[in-house]
Parts: C-alpha cells; structure tokens; sequence
C-alpha cells in the first residue's frame, strides 16, 4: 500500500486557508439538496468542493473591487454628473506595473491551489482517498470495471464474479476503484456528489476511485454525448453496509443470466434503457474488460442503424424489463 | 466505394433519394415555409424595381471592401438570427421535456423534438453560433473598418477577399441546405470523434458539418492572409505601428490567428474526412486509430479560434470607450502587449477543454496554469478600460451601453473560466451546462461588441446613424434576457445537469429551466426590437443623416472621410501625424480641411471569379455530402481552371481621373456604398466567361 509520503505532490498546503474557505460553506449549504455539486460525499468530492470554495474565495479578492470601479466609474464619470475630467490621463507607470502584477500575485496564488488540488482528485490515484488512521479506509478496495455501450453502462465485479447493468453497488466506507473503457463510443462518467468526472474512451482505460462514509443513494449518469440514447444514460449509485453489500454480492451470485464475451455482443447491440432499468448477471466473466478492450482496439464496432427510429426508444434484443435480483438495502 | 455505407447509392444522384427530403416533418417545413417567405420577401421588392442588375453587378461581384465588410456582415446576422431560433428551440424542448411523465407531442416522447433531430439542433446551433455567425461578423468588421483606419483604398488582394467571402457564405449555404436536404450532424459542433465516424453517424449529416466548416475555414484563412498584408503593406504615410489604431492592432493579432490555427482545423477534417471515405483509421477506436488525435488537433485549432473571435471584440471595445468617454485609451501600449500576450499564450491552452480525459496531474497542472495566465493580460485590459472611463465624460449612446454590459460579462466570464482551470474544479461541472453558461457568457460578450461595433461604425458605411430608441430598448432586453438565462444555468450546472440532453431525468431542474425560458421571452422581445431599429432608422434615414464624425467625438482615421464611406475611401490619402489622428487634428482645427489638389487614383475592377469560384464549391460540398462523384470532380476542376484562367488574364484595374474626383468630391452627397456607380466599374471577365 503505498502512502501519501511516498508520492509527489505537495501533499495538503494552505491549510488555514482552507478553513477560511470553509465559511461561505455555511451560506451554500443552505441551498437544496438539487444543487448536487454543493453536496459533496467523500474525501475526493469535499477535497474538489474545497478548491471550489477555495478558487472562488481568491478570485473574489480582484473581480469584487474590479466590478465596483466598473459600475461606479461608469455611473460617476457621465457627461450629465458634471465630474472632473481629464482627458490627458493615459498613461501611469505605476498603474500599468500594478494591473500587470496584481493579477500575476492571483495567478501564482491559484497556481499553489492548482498543484494542491490536482493530486488530491486525480482520479487515477486520488491522495485525498490516503487516510492511514482509518483502517477500513486503507483496506483493499474494491474492484469494479465499467464498460459503457451505446447506451448502457455496464458494472462487472471481477472478484465478485457478477455485473450489472444501469447500477452501481458499493459499500460504505470501502475505497472503490474503477477501470473504465467503452465499446463504442466516448462517454462520461459523472456522479456529481461522489467522483471525479471522467471520460469513458473506446480503446482507451481510464481510471476514477471514490469512498463515500455514509448510506446513501445519487444518480449518476453520462456527461459526454454518445448519440440518440444519451439522454437515457442514468444509473443508480447506492452506498450500503458491509452486511448489505455482502448480501447483495451473494444474491446477485444467484441470477440466473450469465455474462461472457458472447452474451456481451449482445447486450452491446444499441439499445436505450428507457427507464434504466437494472439487470443483473452471475458468472461475469472477470476477464471481460479486458477482451471488450482488446477487441475495440481489434476494429469492433457496434454500428447505428441509419434509420434509428428514436421515437420508440427499442429494447434490449436480449433483456426484457424484469428485475427480479433487485436488492434490499 | 471505399467503405460499407448503409442505404442505397447510384451514380447520377450519389446516396441522394427523395426520401432525402424531410418533407414529412412539420417542423422543418414550417422552416422551409419561413425560408421561403423571407426569401421571396427580399427577391420579390428586388424585381419589381428591376435591381437584380445593380445587386449582380455592384454586390456579388464587388470587390469593394466595404461592401464585402457588409455582406459577411448580413451574413453573420442571418446566422445569428437562425442559431438564436435553434437555441430557442433548445430550451424550449429541455423545458418541455423535464421528468418522466412530461408530455410528447409531434414524434417526440418526451417534448417536442425526439432525440435525432434535438441532436442536429444543437449541433448547427454551435456550428452556426462560432462559425457562421461570429467569424463572419468579425470578419465583416475588419474588413469594413481595418482598411480605413489605416488610409487604405482597399485590401491587398481586393479579388480574394471576396472569394474569401463567398466561400463563407457557401459553407453557410450548405449548413442551410442540410435543414431541407438530408439531415445535419448529431455529434456536437465539435465533432466528437468516435462518434463522427460511419459506423456511429451513417447518414450525411456529419458530411454535410464537416464540408461546410472546411469550406469557410478556407475563406477565413485566405482573409486573414489578406488582412496581414493589408496592415502590414498599405498603411498612409505617417501611420507608423506606434500610431496603429487598436482595433487594427487586435485585427492583426487576431489573423495571425486565424492564419496559423485554422490549417490545423482543414487537416483534422480531412483526416475525418479520409476515415469516412476512404476507410482509414485515423480517428476510430480501434486499427491503431486514436480518437485523441482528432481531440488534440481540433482544440489546438479551437482554443485559438476563441481568441480569434474575442481579440477583435477587444478592439472594438478599445475603439467605443474612449470615443464616449472623450478619453484616448488608457495605456496603448499595454493594451497591445497584453493583446499580443493573449494570443500567444492562446496556442498553450487547448488541453483544457478535456482534463476528464485522465492526462497526469502534471500535466493537467501545465495546462491549468497556462490557462489561468490568459486571465493576466484580460485583466491587464480591464483595468485599461475602467481607467480609461476614469475622469472621462461619457455619454451612453448605444454602443457605450454595449460596451459597459460586455466589461460586466467579461467579469462573470473571466471568474468562471478561471475556475473551470482549476481540474479539482473542473472534474465537478466539466459537460455539465455549467461550462456552457461560462462560454455563453464570452461569446455573448463578442456578441454585445459585435452589436455595439455595429452600432457604431453603421453611419460611417451608410451615412445615417440607426435609431437610438430602439436601441437602447434592444439593449436592455437583450441583457435582461443573458441576465436571467446564464444565471439559471450556472445554478444547474450546480445542479448537475448536464450538456446536449434531449430528455431530462431530473424534475428537480424544473424552476430553473422554467427562469431560463422566461429569460428566451426576453430575447425574443430583443429580436422584435432590433427589427424595429432597422426600420425605423430606414424610415428615418433623412432625419438621422450624419456627418463625416456622427459621434462628434470619434477618434482614429476612418472618422476623417465622409460618411457613407465613398468606395475610394479617402480622396487624397491622409497623412498621419499621431496615435488617434482624427483627435489631433480636432485639437488643431484642421479635421475639415479639404484637399487642394486632387490626384488620379487607381482602382480594382469588379469581377466575376469570386461567385463563381463559390458556387463551384458549393457543387464540390454538395457532391461530396452526397456522394455525387462526377458533380464534386466536375466542380473540382472547374475551380482549378477558373483559377489558372483568372490568373492568367491581367486586370489592371481603372483609374479615376483627378478631375471625376473633384467632381465626386464637391457634390453635395459623395457617392455612398448603396448608389449605383457613376463612374464605370467593369466586369473584365467576359474573356473568361
């Protein structure tokens, strides 16, 4: 296991800024639990939520007294307000000097926020995941590798040995890794209250890692347009308990739909979850994100029809709307 | 056929069948209806006074900069008028469309549009918006004003320019041509590669995109040849760099842009285009393609293009406050430096259009930090212009009020795009219509430059200045209408809705898609009321004749000459003693004084080329869309021969004698851009033709 120390970085600086910053937290708490983003689950989303602040807060300190001197500048020097006037003053070395320098102080200021920030969400190897007091935090994570198609995502547990469609289970308070490639097309992947935002790239893996601490339940969803189905590409992310979690895992290992390489062509085929409905499969193929991986790189493709009537969203050629394995959580 | 299509193909007709035709769709035939009648309405009044002739002869085949300026510019709006209708319908739909259990009508499930069509929506929405609309509008304004400001009696190349400006419109025209034929693209105006690849968009849309912006790209790269030149070669005698009005300077800076950036974009696009031809894989995910490749070179190209349009917008900035302020510019020098900081670092910055596509920290940091350094010079700008409206006496005309509401935006734009810099940020609101409302905010900030430059340099071109009324009101709705729409939007950004969504998921999104359409109602007021500006400043055209200054306190060379502009510009070509010549020559009472002597000037003659040279690559674009092999190869080599021809023949131009332009000269009313020449101005071409 490899610890903060040991990475580069700047590990966490500005610290007492940072609790500065905590104080508008007060006021955009206030806002509805709509207003996803400023309602951060987890280390890496309340790390991002503080650079927000953080930014936000640094910004302020030029653009507020900026758009004052606009408006009162602008409503003070009318002709009808009979003000000075002084139309020989262009030119001041030491004003000229400060717009340079004032903006430049921001920049490297926020330049020392940037290189913070980065490392803490880098969403292939966050730091702000790194908690060496909390045991269960540092445990081993679990594994999840996504695969989106044209318009599904696909969830597989390669040491589970299950997968499902349009839902995404993990359990509190465990670090959760995920590999994620498409089969076709780019996609993203976004929940906004918990991970990183990423791309979801054909012959490409990218990675995203995240822990939420409590029981919980967000949407999560595309964010890069993938053509006709985009608009449906939901999934449900639900956090439970270790017990719950195991439970899951073993009744899911129960379903009677298996998924392998072949059985994956089919689900592949465009298809829109109108209502995001979950399925889910025992006996994944724990080597499955790979051979989709391969064969994308290999030239496969999932061709749209020309004449995609995308009135009636059709099912899947496979899957009909059961979800007899849902879980109690 | 190099690869598989789907559908039927023949030779005479390509993939082209009359099932093309969306005939079957309200509404793309209440558009086609609407087309039409616009159409007829600017055909119909042009027969009946029998000016097909005059508008042949002294528009399309002009080679007049001016009034080249002016058709890029009619373009620029008619293309704003068509995106801001797409944006409408945008909105429209996502409000339509909220929640599960919202109604369909039409074909739709959900809303009113279903999702294929929304996709091609919003696609022409952005082509149209960035290259249709704004490019051209900018263009068009260099063109009117570069020249003039610098003494010029023309552009370098008078001819190329208007084939510049007639590939343009051609582009243009095959955006327009895909509403009624076929069908746009569905993969964003980006062109999202995989997606733009056959297997995931079969149909002609994404050909009918990717021509159509290839086309104009290379109108716009020729322009920008053509105005280096221009600003480099023909300046009047005095005009040194230091005396460079600032709109030149950003004009400049701009197509140094537009010179280098957009060659990058014509390759992207033909590689795109050898995939979906010729079957290679460039762009596709597998085949050792690399749909990063396509990321990475359209947004080298895409990153300076948003300096390509917001440098100018600059400019006029810099041009409209100090004639209202009655002020030169704070800090010319700066002002240029920090232009020409802009535009250089505008070539490090593309990579942050995509920090989601999982590059190292190290080098998301590079690009943050790149990015966040433009915000130095913008500011550096800023300050130019608050100071400059320091201990000045300003009055609002319009484009004073244009100006002062793009400085705002610039602030709401400047922070938001300083925060989607910052990866941790970027990683919570990238895609979602967070960043859309950011990069609204900067081009609308181009887009009230645009209006206020219209405003502004509209008597210089046509000799009468455009109704205030109107347009104060036109101002104040169209900022009531961005108030209200960005702010809603930057709110669901927070709220995590995302970009491009047809249907939307989330009724909680309701009450801001709900402000944002009210915020529409006030742009469509705004539109009511710039009609209304032009028809009664037409009307009213006698009452609101102005002289060579309208402002009364205007500051650079253009404002010397009379208004309208003659098309020989300046009758004797000024001499310039100072940075804002016409000021000077205010402060010494010699801004009147007219020439003793006149000289024989020499002229560019009008040709016919440029429209052909057009229409021949709208037949080149069509049959490439279609797949018409004989009609691209035909139109192909007919450009080539019509080049060569035209190169071959000489054109030495006309000269008018010193006596016609005294003449010219003492008429009460020197002949202005709408009068049909008194002087002949000959089509040469019939050798050609």
């Amino acid at each position: 296991m490899k610890t903060a120390a040991c990475k580069p970085g700047p590990g966490r600086i500005l610290p007492h800024l940072r609790l500065c910053a905590l104080l508008p937290l007060l006021t955009l708490a206030g806002c509805g639990a709509e207003y996803r983003v400023f309602h951060p689950a987890g280390p890496v989303a309340n790390a991002e939520f503080h650079f927000t602040i953080l930014n936000t807060a640094v910004m302020m300190v030029i653009i507020i007294p900026t758009t004052i001197l606009t408006i009162v500048f602008a409503l003070r020097y009318r002709k009808s307000q009979n003000a000075a006037y002084d139309p020989s003053f262009s030119h001041s070395l030491v004003l000229e000097l400060l717009m340079w320098g004032v903006p430049l102080v921001i920049v490297i200021i926020l330049t020392f926020c940037t290189y913070a920030s980065v490392f803490d969400v880098n969403p292939a190897d966050p730091l702000a995941l790194d908690n060496p007091n909390d045991s269960a935090a540092m445990a081993a994570p679990l594994d999840v590798d996504v695969i989106t198609t044209d318009w599904q995502w696909i969830f597989i547990y390669p040491s589970e040995h299950i997968a499902t469609i349009d839902d995404l289970v993990v359990p509190q308070g465990r670090t959760v890794r995920l590999r994620l490639s498409s089969a076709t097309v780019t996609n993203d992947f976004y929940i906004p209250q918990v991970a990183p935002m990423i791309d979801v790239m054909p012959g490409m893996v990218t990675r995203d890692a995240f822990r939420v601490n409590r029981v919980s339940e967000y949407e999560g969803f595309s964010a890069d347009f993938s053509g006709a189905g985009f608009s449906w590409m939901q999934f449900s992310t639900r956090i439970v308990s270790p017990a719950d979690f195991s439970a899951w895992v073993t009744k899911t290992q129960g379903a009677p739909d298996h998924l392998d390489y072949a059985k994956f062509l089919q689900i592949a085929q465009p298809t829109i979850n109108e209502t995001a409905a979950p399925h889910y499969f025992s006996n994944a193929d724990p080597n499955l994100f790979a051979e989709v991986d391969m064969a994308v790189m290999g030239g496969k493709v999932f061709p749209v029809p020309a004449d995609l009537d995308a009135k009636a969203p059709y099912p899947s050629p496979t899957l009909g709307k059961q979800d007899e394995v849902k879980s109690g959580t | 056929m190099f690869v598989q299509l789907q559908g039927a193909w023949s030779p005479l007709f390509g993939r082209l069948t009359l099932d093309s035709i969306p005939y079957s769709n309200p509404i793309i035939i209440f558009a086609a209806a609407f087309s039409a009648v616009a159409g007829l309405a600017i055909v119909i009044p042009v027969l009946y006074y029998k000016k097909l002739g005059y508008i042949f002869r002294e528009w399309i085949c002009s080679v007049d900069h001016k009034k080249i300026g002016v058709m890029y510019i009619i373009l620029g709006l008619v293309m704003l008028f068509r995106g801001f209708v797409d944006g409408m319908m945008i909105r429209t739909q996502q409000v339509m469309a909220d929640g599960p259990n919202s109604p369909g009508v039409l074909e739709a499930q959900h809303g009113y549009i279903p999702p294929s069509h929304f996709d091609q929506i919003y696609s022409s929405h952005g082509t149209l918006m960035i290259i249709f609309a704004a490019t051209p509008l900018l263009t068009g304004l260099g063109n009117i004003v570069v020249p003039l400001q610098i003494g010029a009696r023309d552009m370098a190349f008078p001819r190329m320019n208007a084939i510049s400006l007639w590939l343009t419109v051609m582009g243009a025209m095959l955006v327009m041509a895909s509403l009624f034929i076929g069908d746009f693209s569905d993969a964003g105006w980006v062109g999202l590669t995989p997606l733009t690849e056959l297997p995931y968009s079969p149909s002609v849309g994404v050909d009918y995109w990717m021509w159509a912006i290839q086309i104009s790209s290379i109108g716009t790269t020729l322009n920008a040849i053509n105005i280096i030149t221009t600003i480099i070669g023909m300046r009047a005698p005095g005009m040194r760099w230091d005396r460079l009005p600032i709109f030149t300077w950003t004009t400049l800076s701009t197509s140094i842009i537009g010179l280098t950036a957009f060659p990058i974009l014509g390759v992207a696009l033909a590689l795109l285009g050898a995939d979906r031809y010729l079957g290679t894989h460039f762009y596709t995910a597998g085949m050792g393609g690399n749909l990063m490749l396509y990321t990475d070179l359209f947004w080298i190209w895409g990153h300076p293009e948003v300096y390509f349009l917001v440098l100018p917008a600059f400019g006029v900035l810099s041009e409209v406050i100090p004639t209202f302020s009655e002020k030169p510019l704070f800090g010319y020098i700066t002002m240029v430096g920090a232009t020409f900081a802009i535009a250089g670092v505008s070539w490090a910055v593309w990579l942050h259009h995509f920090f989601t596509m999982g590059a190292g920290p190290m080098v998301n940091t590079f690009f943050s930090v790149a990015t966040m350094i433009v915000g130095v010079p913008t500011g550096v700008k800023v300050f130019n212009w608050i100071l400059t409206m320091y201990r000045g006496r300003i009055t609002y005309a319009t484009p004073m009020l244009w100006s002062v509401g793009a400085l705002l935006l610039l602030l709401v734009g400047g922070l938001t795009g300083v925060m989607l810099a910052n990866p941790a940020i970027n990683y919570t609101v990238h895609n979602s219509v967070f960043v859309i409302a950011h990069f609204h905010c900067m081009v609308l900030l181009i887009a009230f430059t645009i209006f206020a430059a219209v405003i502004y340099w509209f008597p210089k071109v046509f000799g009468f200045k455009l109704d205030e009324h109107n347009g104060k009101r036109f101002f104040w709705t169209f900022c009531i209408g961005t108030t209200v729409v960005f702010t809603a939007m930057f709110a669901l950004g927070f709220e995590g809705e995302t970009r491009r969504l047809d249907y939307l998921y989330d009724t909680d999104w309701m009450p801001m898609l709900i402000t944002e359409e009210i915020g529409i109602g006030f742009y469509c007021l705004s539109v009511f009321y710039f009609f209304r500006m032009l028809y009664v400043s037409i009307r009213d055209r006698e009452k609101n004749r102005c002289g060579a200054d309208p402002w009364g306190t205007a500051r650079t060379l253009e404002w010397l000459t009379h208004s309208p502009v003659p098309f020989y510009n300046f009758a004797v070509t000024p001499q310039v003693h100072e940075l804002d010549e016409l000021a000077w020559r205010r402060a010494n009472n010699c801004e009147h004084v007219m020439p003793e002597t006149y000289d024989p000037i020499h002229m560019p003659k009008n040709s016919m080329v440029p429209i052909i040279i057009g229409v021949l690559t709208f037949g080149f674009g069509f049959g490439m869309v279609w797949r018409i092999w004989w009609m691209a190869g035909f139109s192909l080599l007919a450009i080539i021969a019509a080049v060569i021809i035209s190169s071959f023949t000489p054109d030495p131009g006309y000269t008018i004698s010193a006596e016609e332009m005294r003449k010219m000269e003492q008429r009460k009313e020197p002949p202005g851009i709408v009068e049909d020449s008194h002087v002949p101005r000959p089509l040469v071409e019939e050798r050609l033709v």
